[in-house]
């Protein structure tokens, strides 16, 4: 196959030329079956149907193009051989070149075993691989990033893990995806450890830090310091249990905060403890980190004066009663971030006395969005050549992300930039790869202008490559009936 | 003859009395329901390792005969692990063990421990190893010559724990269903 730095991966993209805020109304007023609006039923099965047209239309999202110029066969004498063979007798005296001299710096693998693919469950690999094709446009859309969609047959996370070892070679970095919990802990866990470049999984640390930037804000806004605010967390899933350690790094109280999840709140004498221990031992941690008074109970129970409610668990509007949050402190903060459907729906949260309310929807204020942080940390750690992803640098893109939401000002209904902020992006990406050269981490090492400055290029780029594309003719064209869809990003 | 000592603390030999605010003291009929509970419990772990381990319905009414029984037993021994840290003494663990006569080897006396369990918020700063130590002192002082624990041969966490303070195996039971 070619050498990769000849070659990157290349975003269609549909309506290609302007990125819409959620705010925008739509091209064209939709009638629903009763004539007027549609309802989000309707919406949600019109855009399936459209998205299953695209994909045979396009018969892929993204496709490997030249990044080098090529004037005739002649130039594969650079290309490829003879002229490659000493390319990679420099990469053989120092593994390092890899990252100088072929496209690895900027190349990730988006990595699943289909174990828990978006609200589908374990869909498996072939299936889930239009999502992971998705994810790498967004990586490129968003953060210039080229990502490779890898599916993969496994049957257990040690597989997963040998196979990604295995794989460190060709890439500058890994985003787990979609891979069920508990596994994904020992996932994430085992491979931060050792493999050389940076591994990260989204459906834990996006959702964590996206959620932490939120709350950063959300705390300001109401007055309230982290380590006396009373946290109450719903679910203990992948995203939960990665917020619940950011929070613990920031100083907010373990020992008072509360989890709750299908049985109820979690404490140290739970009957399923040891069944815990044996299966997830990271749900066993938390529960004895927190919840000190060891009470149980239920959610109801739970946020009778709590300051915040952290809700990420199943899509049910009914799972958050507005009469608990009637009973939460005043002017309580309340998160619920469930996909497609919260927990329970901003209005009534907000009826119920909710004095900040932030969802997964981007058609609804205060969208806790990964793409907010996925790209970002990913410019940021490939142009610092960091070496892992250390919490720190986590936190570091979370408390830039809760920045960036003030040079439009911090509201109630303005906690965290839109998607639409694009200006916030590379000043997260300089960020964190500024923080790797601080932690140590970093390969490569810049000022925090010349990181700023080239996260800004390799930011801008694939939106001009993407309208270039839409000019050129070479792409195929949009079939009729397929304007751009209201909702847009609805979060990972 | 049944050694009925109150509920007070020991008094150990050289010993501490209390490690992570945890100290034992020999059961009595008292504490039998709450030693119960935490004896099901245990035997709920140990299904976790092994399906031959399932746990039958009426172990709780199985667990409350066992330690009557033993508390009966001059045999027997049967520790109860509290907690004081909070205040009001708390049940928190749990030791059962007895004294067993090898008729073919030496050491004749063998001290057995058949269970034992610690909730998981006190499974920390060295309170099992107390456990442990106070269960052998008990067992030593009925005439044991050799201390021994059973727990399920997959049960890699206790098989590190007994590993680490010098225990081996000496025997190996197989099994399968007929």
């Amino acid at each position: 196959m070619g050498v990769r730095g000849e070659m990157e991966f290349v975003i269609f993209v549909a309506d290609a030329a302007r990125p819409r805020s959620p705010s925008e109304p739509p091209s064209r007023v939709r009638k629903g079956t009763a004539g007027i609006e549609p309802t989000a039923e309707e919406e949600t099965a019109e855009i399936s149907q459209r998205a299953v047209t695209l994909a045979r239309h396009f018969a892929g999202k993204i496709e490997v193009i030249p990044r080098v110029p090529i004037r005739g066969l002649s130039d594969f004498a650079y290309w490829y051989t003879p002229g490659i063979a000493e390319v990679a007798r420099r990469i053989e005296r120092d593994p390092e070149e890899a990252f100088s001299l072929t496209g690895r710096w900027n190349t990730i693998a988006i990595v699943t075993d289909g174990s828990r693919v978006l609200g589908l469950g374990e869909i498996g690999p072939r299936a889930a691989l239009p999502v992971m094709e998705g994810k790498a446009l967004l990586f490129k859309y968003l953060g210039g990033v080229d990502a490779v969609p890898l599916p993969l047959e496994v049957a257990s996370a040690a597989e997963l893990v040998e196979t990604v070892r295995r794989l460190e070679p060709a890439f500058g970095g890994i985003n787990l995806e979609d891979i069920a919990s508990p596994k994904c802990f020992e996932v994430l866990e085992t491979l931060s450890r050792g493999l050389g470049i940076p591994v990260w999984h989204d459906d834990q640390l996006g959702t964590a830090a996206a959620t932490v930037a939120g709350l950063i804000n959300a705390l300001r806004l109401t007055g309230r310091e982290i380590s006396r605010a009373r946290i109450v967390l719903l679910g203990a899933g992948a995203a939960n249990i990665a917020t619940a350690r950011l929070l613990g790094h920031l100083g907010a109280d373990l020992k008072g905060m509360k989890v709750v999840d299908q049985r109820g709140l979690l404490h140290a004498d739970r009957e399923d403890m040891d069944e815990l221990m044996i299966h997830n031992r990271w749900k066993y941690e938390l529960a004895l980190a927190t919840n000190e008074e060891r009470r149980s109970g239920s959610l109801a129970e739970a946020l009778k004066g709590a300051d915040v409610l952290l809700a990420a668990s199943r899509p049910d509007p009914h799972t958050v009663h507005p009469a608990w949050v009637q009973s939460m402190a005043p002017r309580p903060i309340v998160f619920a971030l469930a996909n497609p459907t919260p927990e329970i729906w901003p209005q009534e949260a907000r009826r119920a006395g909710a004095a900040i309310v932030a969802t997964g929807r981007s058609d609804f204020p205060n969208q806790v969005n990964n793409s907010l942080i996925f790209p970002m940390v990913f410019r940021g750690v490939l142009d610092a050549r960091a070496s892992s992803i250390p919490d720190d640098l986590v936190l570091t893109a979370a408390r830039e992300l809760a920045r960036g939401a003030e040079r439009e000002g911090l509201t109630p209904e303005h906690i965290l930039p839109t998607m639409g902020e694009t200006e916030v992006f590379p000043e997260m990406a300089a960020a964190v790869a500024s923080a790797a050269v601080r932690l140590g981490i970093a390969r490569v090492r810049r000022t925090h202008e010349e990181f700023l400055e080239s996260a800004r290029s390799r930011m801008a780029r694939p939106r001009r490559l993407a309208e270039m594309l839409a000019r050129s003719g070479l792409l195929p064209e949009m079939p009729p009936g397929a304007e751009s869809p209201r909702g847009g990003l609805r979060g990972q | 003859m049944t050694e009925n000592r109150n509920a007070g603390p020991e008094v150990s030999a050289g010993g501490p009395r209390q490690v992570q605010g945890v100290r034992t003291r020999l059961a009595t009929a008292a504490d039998v329901p709450s030693l119960a509970t935490l004896l099901v419990r245990l035997k709920r772990l140990n299904a976790e390792f092994d399906p031959l381990l399932a746990v039958r319905p009426d172990a709780e009414e199985q667990a409350v005969r066992v330690l009557e029984a033993d508390l009966k037993n001059p045999r027997s021994v049967v520790l109860t692990a509290e907690s004081v840290e909070e205040g009001n003494p708390r049940i928190v663990g749990v030791v059962r063990a007895t004294v067993r006569e090898r008729p073919f080897y030496v050491p004749e006396m063998e001290g057995v421990i058949l269970d034992i369990y610690l909730l998981p918020a006190h499974r920390r700063g060295g309170v099992g190893e107390f456990l442990l130590a106070e269960a052998t002192r008990h067992l030593k002082e009925k005439g044991a010559g050799l201390v021994t624990a059973e727990f399920p041969s997959l049960n890699e966490i206790a098989t590190r724990f007994y590993a680490k303070r010098g225990f081996r195996p000496i025997t190996s039971l197989h099994a399968r269903r007929i």
